[in-house]
């Protein structure tokens, strides 16, 4: 919902200031992405321009029929041209539906261009520009802002350009069959186009205001909808009622005034047509009736009359396109334009196979940006210093807040550190490629994070380089294999159906395995908080030992068998590193991890020696 | 079809738009179709007019004569605008007629639809996702309302145009009138089809746009994964996979629509061919005139339209009908719990003695029971607490009280009287409830407050304001007791939004005041200054609080531990705490977790 909302609320500011700016070099910068397409854009301006002569042709034709056929009762000569007129039209219609299908086709190839250009920038953005930036407001940049600029791309310029021509060669037929018929019926020609922008004008100032008022009934419905119960334990029924028929009704106003200029609009786009017909009538017959003029010509300009419309119309409608599409590019160039990438060394420091040796020097960090006055920041690590020999697991204790995830945030890069460095193997992570560094850490977090699809695909991420028997070896050495081979469609299952039937545990065993499959030299670990039940407890710990075998571990821990285990414990608290030190020699200090400990594990232990 | 026979009741009800609407249909029609007469006579008039003047040759006559046959084409050019005039005038009043009166018919269709989602139970909600009534009260009842108004109207339109038309032509000349004819009936059934396929793909369209949308949205939320995986290539040819998806839904649709235009014109220009063919060899007989050659020209482009809009409007109505059922589902859906036979409407005030006697509740039948033979008394005034982990069914508890669910098995009482005997209106408004998850409106912080009274005036809102220990914070705000709050106005912090909760349930001054877990965004000073204010009235309320935090449930006169649905420990705090059991390990854990915020 944060897409709708965003779009009634600050969309619309946007299109209004717009609207009243039409920049040019947006829209070069849109049509720029018609560049590698350039010979299909060239074919459809040669088709569009191909049919607008032979719409044109057809009245003249049928001119000739009459009055040198039909009158003159030529009747094989009659044939002749009827053959002629038929083969325009065929022609015109094959040629339109060819232009329509390869404008349509150039666009969408353009804006699948734009499309996945935007959603690679988004992509190469570092996290703190997502914890910055509303998803909501991505999602729509991606999608219904690249897919409002479509419209400019498939058909605008094309289109626009063929709507001009069209009006060029029915003035040029016209008067090559009379030129005073042809300033009769193009004297109307004013007072259409008067109307159609007179009509498009009122409709657009009516269509905001209806877009609003739909905005506004369909927020109260969003809210009401949601907060229901709250609406009838305050019973606040009747008072609710009275405020949804108030908004139901400004709703209708809407509506309604914007049925006012519709019943207009039509009836005076057919009356200024029949005057034009009138005055060729009129004085065509004045004309016909001297003998200046054929009642061919006539019956030809009877047609053309009425053919102007079509194009002055649609030139009005392409005009509002372009100006939403306007609207729609200048925020996705705006995205475009902002790029926050992490920097990428010059040099990379090679990394060839990690032996996963790690070092914090003095580490100081805030997810703020730092003040400008020089005051002190909101501080999140202070002053963090230690290291991890490679192979050991080291466990990360502390309350909430305290910054353990910070430290893993940082270890992955996933944010630069303002003060000291993080080093891996000795070099500082900044130096080594982002892929690199990566690519060699495993990350298992707290809250699995499952993606559509089959199980499989969740496991290998998409990575077709893994192999189904390498998935099934790891799955079994986690001890998924069980769960897994119990879904209904296997490995193929789709996560989606049954992700809130897959428990916790079932989430963290998928995770273990994905890190598996990857092998990563080090290990980054996010322990569950949640109880599970005894069974799955055991499982979890069996994955558990599995997975973290043979790899450097750094683990936010909250199970008491790995803080037990672990080669060194960390206790953060307020951002500082506290305490350091193995689990019987902290708790022999009598300080913070002792407190912890008896907070957090203790009640396992009880547990533990129960059952 | 059969949905849509329930808004027959409509036409009735707005007979005073539809007849004269109809009426203005038929009239606008019958004046469009005269024009072409007028025409043909004009073409007509013009070679008897050169036979005439060539009989007066030479005479004085001659002048006059030309003047008075240019002043008759005058006449009839003045007669064609005149008659355009004429049909649009009705024209403009048609649609100011049906389309206002199918524009009426949706307010009140939607009115009903949502007065009647107030009368529904928290079950309906959890059975229909938001988005899902929000569609339906838009989506479909527009395109009921597009069936109830325009497709009306074309339709009528269409059989007065083209009956007439053809009646004119007819007359004329039926021959010419039966091939002129021959491509209309494949106008009409194209144009079906063409919408048909239109339809279907835009709908497939549609499915894939959002399932490009999931995509960013995944890849998105699930940065962190992808990113610390190095997967941005695999997610990026994923996406493009999806995109060029897309892209081809997009060329399937601009295929068919492509076709659109084309049909129209190649069926309506074959009519137009056929005429000047046919014609043409009629008019070589002697059978017709040139004159009928350009008013048939006219009448096909006539009802070209008319007779396209048939294949709409079938189409139309179709979805119109598939709307009307889906809304018609929710119209017959009952509410749950309302008020019944049962009701017992003498009971006006409700003292808040609260008993409930063995009561028992599952969401769904097979499901595990969410709260079990569940039994305690609490006497006016007094204050109930329950404590127990994630799960353990203390929502539920709190729900049973104001009739948000009914129980499954057992007994709700207030003041002795089963709940569901007591009117849903008493029983609700003497109640306050503070439920877990916040629900605030975008509106103003004071109409916010006020959500559960009538006309409070602004010392009783400053007042709850006070007691919720939210004053300061209001205070402090831009517009005070004015400021918006919600995505209009101002974000308030969790806690500022739950104790705007509070006060929005203490503003009612209610006899039973129930707190769902509603300080665990504030801290423990504030939480303390709020419970302080609760007590300063005590005896003048029931109240019933679901707590985290044993500090806030210590003074109860009564607490309950939940575990699985079922009430494993009861009694006072000095009770509970010689027990052991869950109450005193919460309480154990509370007391570390202050120590290590102390340090």
């Amino acid at each position: 919902m944060a897409s709708t909302s965003e779009h009634t609320n600050g969309q619309t500011a946007e299109q209004e200031k717009q609207q009243r700016t039409f920049d040019s070099g947006l829209l070069r910068r849109i049509v720029a992405y018609l560049l590698p397409y350039k010979t299909y854009v060239a074919g459809a301006f040669v088709l569009v321009i191909l049919a607008a002569v032979l719409g044109p042709v057809q009245p003249w034709l049928i001119q000739i029929a009459i009055d040198d056929y039909i009158v003159a009762s030529d009747y094989d000569g009659l044939l002749l041209i009827i053959g002629l007129l038929a083969g325009a039209l065929v022609l015109e219609g094959t040629l339109r539906f060819v232009n329509s299908y390869l404008t349509q086709w150039i666009g969408q190839h353009a804006i699948y261009d734009l499309r996945t250009t935007v959603f690679r920038h988004i992509q190469n953005q570092p996290l703190g520009f997502f914890d910055k930036t509303p998803i909501g407001r991505l999602i729509t940049r991606a999608t219904s802002d690249v897919e409002s600029i479509s419209d400019v791309l498939s058909q605008g310029v094309v289109t626009i350009l063929g709507d001009c021509f069209k009006l060029l060669f029915i003035a040029a037929f016209m008067f090559y069959l009379d030129w005073r018929l042809a300033i009769v019926t193009l004297t109307v020609m004013p007072l259409m186009v008067w109307v159609t922008f007179w009509f498009r004008r009122k409709v657009s100032v009516q269509y905001r205001e209806t877009r609003k008022q739909v905005a506004r009934l369909n927020s109260f419905m969003q809210e009401h909808v949601t907060g229901m119960p709250i609406v009838q334990l305050f019973n606040r029924e009747e008072e609710e009622m009275r405020r949804f028929r108030d908004i139901n009704n400004s709703h209708r106003r809407a509506h309604i005034n914007t049925i006012f200029y519709f019943a207009l609009f039509w009836p005076a786009v057919s009356i200024v047509s029949d005057v034009a017909l009138g005055l060729v009538l009129w004085v065509g017959g004045i004309a016909a009736m001297a003998d200046t003029v054929t009642l061919g010509v006539l019956v030809a300009f009877i047609q053309y009359a009425r053919r102007f419309f079509e194009p002055i119309r649609n030139l009005s409608d392409q005009y509002n396109t372009l100006l939403s599409g306007m609207a729609g590019a200048e925020r996705v160039f705006g995205l475009l334009d902002t790029d926050a990438a992490l920097q990428e060394p010059d040099a990379p420091a090679p990394m060839n196979g990690l032996k996963g040796h790690i070092e914090f020097r003095n580490v100081w960090f805030t997810y703020d940006a730092l003040p400008e006055d020089g005051s002190a920041p909101n501080w999140i690590l202070q002053d963090v210093s230690f290291e991890i020999t490679p192979g050991d697991t080291v466990a990360i204790v502390g309350a909430t807040g305290a910054g353990k995830t910070t430290l893993i945030n940082l270890l992955l890069r996933f944010y630069d550190v303002q003060r000291g460095e993080i080093l891996v193997d000795g070099v500082n992570v900044q130096a080594y490629r982002l892929k690199d560094l990566r690519n060699h850490v495993g990350l298992v977090l707290q809250d699995v994070f499952l993606f559509s699809g089959s199980v499989e695909r969740n496991l290998t991420l998409g990575d077709e380089a893994i192999e189904a028997a390498d998935v099934r070896r790891a799955v079994e050495a986690i001890g998924a294999k069980g769960f897994i081979e119990r879904l209904p469609n296997g490995y193929q299952q789709d996560v989606r159906e049954r992700g809130a039937s897959l428990s916790h545990g079932q989430r963290q065993l998928l995770a273990f395995a994905r890190a598996m499959l990857y092998d990563p030299k080090l290990l980054v670990l996010d322990e569950a908080t949640s109880s599970v039940d005894t069974e799955t407890e055991l499982i979890m710990q069996q994955a558990l030992d599995t997975v973290m075998e043979g790899r450097t571990c750094l683990v936010i821990a909250h199970r008491l068998s790995t803080v037990r285990e672990a080669d060194q414990i960390l206790v953060m608290h307020r951002g500082e590193l506290r305490e350091q030190g193995t689990h019987e020699e902290l708790l022999h200090q009598e300080g913070l991890y002792r407190k912890l400990y008896e907070y957090q594990y203790k009640e396992q232990e009880r547990r533990a020696l129960t059952s | 079809m059969k949905a849509l026979a329930r808004l027959n009741h409509f036409y009735w009800e707005y007979k005073h738009l539809f007849i004269p609407g109809l009426l203005c249909t038929m009239a606008s029609a019958a004046f469009l179709v005269a024009v072409p007469i007028v025409v043909r006579e004009i073409i007509d008039s013009i070679p008897r007019f050169v036979e005439l003047y060539n009989v007066f040759e030479g005479s004085e006559a001659q002048g006059t004569m030309f003047n008075l046959f240019a002043g008759g084409l005058l006449l009839f050019a003045g007669i064609i605008v005149a008659l355009s005039l004429a049909s649009g005038f009705f024209s403009f009043l048609m649609r100011q007629t049906i389309v206002v009166a199918s524009r009426h018919i949706e307010f009140d269709l939607r009115n009903q639809l949502y007065d009647h989602l107030q009368r529904l139970s928290p079950k309906f909600y959890r059975d229909y996702t938001t988005g899902d009534v929000i569609t339906r009260s838009t989506d479909d009842i527009e395109k009921v309302r597009r069936y109830v108004g325009p497709a009306i109207m074309y339709i009528t339109r269409a059989i007065v145009v083209v009956a007439t038309a053809i009646t004119v032509m007819f007359i004329i000349s039926p021959t010419l009138t039966l091939y002129a004819l021959l491509p209309m009936p494949f106008l009409a059934v194209s144009i079906f089809f063409v919408a048909r396929i239109v339809h279907k793909r835009s709908e497939a369209l549609q499915k894939q746009y959002s399932n490009v949308t999931t995509r960013v949205q995944e890849a998105l939320t699930g940065i962190r994964v992808i990113k610390s995986y190095t997967r941005e290539d695999a997610e990026n040819a994923a996406f493009e996979e999806e995109s060029a998806q897309y892209r081809a839904r997009q060329l399937d649709l601009a295929w068919v629509d492509s076709a659109w235009r084309p049909i129209l014109l190649l069926l309506v220009g074959a009519s137009q061919v056929i005429v000047v063919w046919m014609g043409g060899r009629l008019v070589i007989d002697g059978a017709i005139t040139i004159g009928n050659i350009a008013e048939y020209l006219i009448y096909v482009q006539m009802m070209t339209w008319p007779v396209a809009s048939l294949g709409f409007v079938i189409t139309m109505v179709q979805r119109a009908s598939a709307s009307m059922e889906r809304l018609n589902e929710l119209f017959d859906t009952e509410p749950e719990i309302s008020d019944g036979p049962q009701t017992d409407y003498s009971i006006t005030t409700l003292e808040g003695h609260m008993a409930f006697e063995h009561v028992s509740y599952y969401f769904e039948e097979g499901e595990e029971w969410a709260l079990k033979d569940v039994s305690f008394e609490i006497p006016a005034g007094g204050t109930l607490a329950i404590v127990g982990r994630t799960g353990a069914g203390k929502s539920t508890l709190i729900d049973l009280i104001p009739r948000l669910i009914d129980p499954t098995e057992g007994t709700v009482r207030i003041d002795g009287h089963d709940v569901r005997t007591i009117p849903l209106d008493t029983l609700r408004s003497t109640m306050g409830y503070v439920p877990q998850d916040v629900f605030l409106f975008s509106d103003t912080v004071a109409n916010n407050i006020a959500f559960g009274v009538t006309d409070p005036g602004e010392q009783r809102i400053r007042r709850a304001a006070q007691e919720a220990d939210l004053l300061e914070n209001i205070e402090a705000f831009p517009e005070g007791f004015d400021t918006f709050v919600g995505e209009r106005g101002i974000t308030l912090s969790g806690g500022q939004k739950q104790r705007s909760s509070i006060a929005r349930a203490l503003i009612r001054r209610p006899s039973i005041l129930l707190l769902d877990d509603a300080l665990s965004a504030v801290d423990t000073e504030t939480e303390t200054t709020i419970l302080n204010h609760l007590r300063a009235q005590e005896g003048h309320h029931t109240l019933v609080m679901v707590s985290h935090r044993i500090s806030a449930v210590q003074e109860a006169d009564l607490i309950l531990v939940l575990e699985h649905g079922r009430v494993t420990q009861q009694g006072t705090h000095n009770e509970l705490l010689e027990q052991g059991g869950l109450y005193r390990d919460l309480h154990e854990k509370q007391r570390l977790q202050e120590q290590i915020e102390a340090l």
